[in-house]
């Protein structure tokens, strides 16, 4: 029985590393992806028709500061997130 | 980012700048390298600026643009990381993207506002691909 469980999960981290390998690329990819990324990546818990919330944000000049809600007017705010790399 | 050019008559549009996604001391992608846009993960508010410029300075990037802090409060607000998009509409969340990469469909945004404002296409954009947003 405990040979069956054993070679069971054998093939169940089998299938793990072989996925996240084509997902990411390659094993080194893989790597990157649970090591990096999964600790990082959060589903959340904002709905449609939450209300927003709020953060301060640095301006460009490194200086100056301002509130996601100061920028949210009569029209809609599309607010996209994202980095360089 | 042809989404902005499309509708900027319409909506406003912020960008938020969060944590790195591929830097070279983390998990870095051979098309960084490629596209020679190679960065360490920011460890003070400063670097996170100056990789910011650049990307605004490289692709000429229009729309109104905001850096997250190191404590990354916008990114823990809105699970924004590695990229999402929201649509605010009085104060309320009136659509909600899915996580990036794989859920990433600034399609979808673009349906949500043409179902608002009708299609609008004007000429194509000649930013590059890897530009993050649509």
């Amino acid at each position: 029985m405990l040979k069956w469980i054993g070679a069971a999960v054998v093939l169940l981290i089998l299938a793990v590393v072989i996925g996240l390998s084509v997902m990411a690329g390659g094993l080194r990819g893989a790597y990157g992806m649970v090591r990096y990324a999964l600790p990082h990546m959060h589903r959340g818990t904002l709905r449609v028709g939450d209300d927003a919330p709020d953060a301060s944000l640095l301006a460009l000049d490194g200086s100056s500061r301002f509130h996601i809600r100061e920028r949210t007017g009569a029209r809609p705010l599309v607010i996209v997130f994202g980095s360089y790399t | 980012m042809q989404i902005y050019k499309d509708y900027k008559d319409h909506a406003d549009f912020l960008t938020v700048y969060v944590r790195e996604a591929h830097p070279t001391d983390e998990w870095q992608m051979k098309s960084n390298v490629k596209e020679d846009v190679c960065y360490a993960q920011p460890k003070t508010l400063e670097q996170r600026v100056a990789i910011a410029n650049d990307f605004v300075k490289r692709f000429s990037y229009p729309t109104q643009f905001g850096i997250d802090d190191m404590s990354n409060a916008a990114n823990d607000a809105y699970a924004a990381w590695p990229e999402r998009i929201y649509i605010i509409e009085r104060g309320r969340i009136a659509y909600r993207g899915g996580m990036g990469p794989f859920n990433y469909h600034p399609e979808e945004a673009r349906t949500w506002l043409a179902a608002r404002y009708g299609e609008v296409k004007h000429e194509a954009s000649t930013a590059t691909p890897d530009q993050k947003s649509n």
